[in-house]
Formats: structure tokens, sequence, C-alpha cells
């Protein structure tokens, strides 16, 4: 889902950009103080385990593939705007170091992956986690990197590289990642439950109870 | 913090590191997988169809581009990108916690 430079238009990027900086800086602020000395570590961790995880891109058959992408999975441990910041540093490093997204289009990028999945996945996990937190936490991760797909294709297809072709975008990225989404779903779902029975005191949900068991 | 909670942390931590270490071990063999396959994603699916893939312009390679190492063995370039960019968003991501701690 990464864009590369020259499939925006320019007008498209810039507008991506002030909106993916704009909220992230506003994301700094809300989260400041949600981190103490003992979730500090969490942020790094999670972070490298999405760049690391976004690098086995599992073979699907009938030639494609998909990777975990992370963002709901970060929201829900982290919260919503540490969520955004961490997945945020994943994807500009990826750009900067590895070429990965361009940098005209950084902005579309952060948008898409760490704005627009993160915050649309924690919503639907508040959503649905009081009848159950595990389908929320599938859900989550199924239709937050669909919504990331679908603003990505609303952005291309707006584009004149792109021919202004919206419904093509919209349909093969949508349908694709509806699909391809399920998979993230699963592992967010998997690992929520595995952190979340190891280390429930990490989620920003926690009870006062939780954090002193 | 007590100590108990100070050594459970660590133990937490170093387990964490160890299983982003197995990640990474294993990111050449995947690698190697996807590309049976044919690499494709929705996105470029789109771009080949709407004839996009003509418009893909590269401003920044990068220091490994698209994670491989110019020359080298490619799934050896996956290997080394995995080390260095895991390690990398680990410091990263680290101290942008440590200033939102302070």
């Amino acid at each position: 889902m990464h864009i590369p430079d020259g499939f925006l238009d320019l007008w498209i990027a810039v507008v991506c950009a002030v909106l993916a900086g704009g909220t992230l800086v506003a994301a700094a602020r809300r989260a400041d103080g949600d981190l103490t000395d003992t979730t500090a570590p969490v942020l790094g961790i999670v972070a490298a385990g999405l760049f690391a995880a976004q690098l086995l891109n599992w073979p699907i058959p009938g030639g494609t593939s998909a990777h975990f992408v992370g963002g709901a999975f970060a929201a829900i441990l982290l919260g919503p705007h540490l969520g955004a910041l961490c997945v945020a540093t994943v994807v500009t490093i990826q750009a900067l170091v590895f070429g990965d997204g361009g940098l005209v289009v950084l902005g579309a990028n952060v948008l898409n992956m760490a704005v627009v999945e993160v915050y649309v996945g924690y919503a639907l996990y508040r959503l649905l986690a009081g009848h159950n937190e595990f389908v929320a936490a599938f859900v989550a991760g199924w239709l937050g990197i669909t919504a990331g797909a679908v603003a990505a294709a609303l952005q291309l297809g707006a584009s004149s590289a792109f021919a202004y072709e919206l419904v093509t975008t919209v349909s093969i990225m949508g349908v694709g990642h509806l699909l391809l989404g399920l998979i993230e779903g699963g592992i967010t779902a998997v690992v929520y439950r595995y952190v979340a029975d190891a280390r429930p005191d990490l989620f920003p949900t926690a009870t006062t109870t939780e954090v002193a068991a | 913090m007590s100590v108990a909670s100070d050594a459970w942390d660590r133990s937490w931590v170093r387990r964490s590191l160890l299983a982003i270490g197995a990640l990474v071990a294993v990111s050449p063999l995947f690698a190697w997988a996807a590309g049976r396959v044919g690499y494709a994603e929705p996105l470029e699916n789109a771009a080949h169809r709407t004839g996009a893939m003509a418009h893909e312009v590269t401003y920044n390679p990068g220091l490994l581009p698209d994670y491989t190492i110019p020359g080298v063995d490619p799934l050896v370039g996956t290997f080394v990108s995995a080390v260095v960019g895991t390690a990398l968003t680990l410091v990263v991501a680290t101290a942008i916690a440590r200033l939102l701690a302070d």
C-alpha cells in the first residue's frame, strides 16, 4: 500500500501531508503523559515489531502477496495517538532508508497507514470490544487496513497518473484489501489475545486493578 | 516499581526482542516465497490497469533500495535490511517515547 512518487498529483500529496502532519502534531500533544518509564519501551518494541512483520510477505496462491501492517494493533495496544506516532515512524523509515514509498507522497502514505488505518481500526475496536474483544481486534485489523487502502485508492483515483479512474482504483484496492485484510485481522486478533493475556497492564484501557495485579 | 516488577519487565522486553529477532531471521524465506508466486499488491494491479506504472519516478532510492544491497544476493540483502531497519526503528521509536515520557 506504499504509494511511490509520481502516482499522486502534487496538490493531493500536499493536502495529505498537511493532514498527516497536523494529525501527528495533535497526536503527540494528546499522547503527552500517556507514557511512563514502564510503558516507554513498548513504543519502540511495537514499532520494531511492525517493521519486521511488514517484511514478511505472505505468498497468496494466484500471484499476489500480502503483509501485516499493524496499524489497528498498534492503536489497540498503545492507544490511537501513540499508535499513529508508532506507525508513522515505521512508514517514514521505510521511505527514507529503503525507498519503500515515495518522498513527495510520504504524507499520503503516513495519512493512509498511520492515521486512517490506526484511528478507524481503534474506533471499530472500541465500538465492538464491549461485546467480544477478540472479535473486536479482528474487525479492527480487517476493516482498518481496508479503510487505509480505500483512502489511498481515492487519492490515486483522483490523480492524473491513474487517468482519474476512481472506480477502478477503489474497486481493485478496496476489494483486494477487503480480502487480504482478513489475514491482517486474524494476526491482529491472535497477537492481541497473546499480549492481553501476558501483559494486560500495558493496554491504555487497563483498569487500576489490572495494573496493580 | 518493585525489583520483581523490574525483572519481569526486563524478561518481557527480552522475550519481545527474541520474537522480533525470529521475524527478522525468517524474512529472507518469506521474500523468496513471495517471489515464487509473484510480488503484486492491489496498488500495483490498479497501476497496471490504468497505465499509471509509466508515471512512477524514484527521487529517493534509499540506502538499501527496496530492502536490497546492490550487487549482493537479494536474500542476503533482505536479511541485512531487516536487521538494519528493525534496529533503526527500535532506536528512533524508543527515542520518541523517551521524549514523550519526559
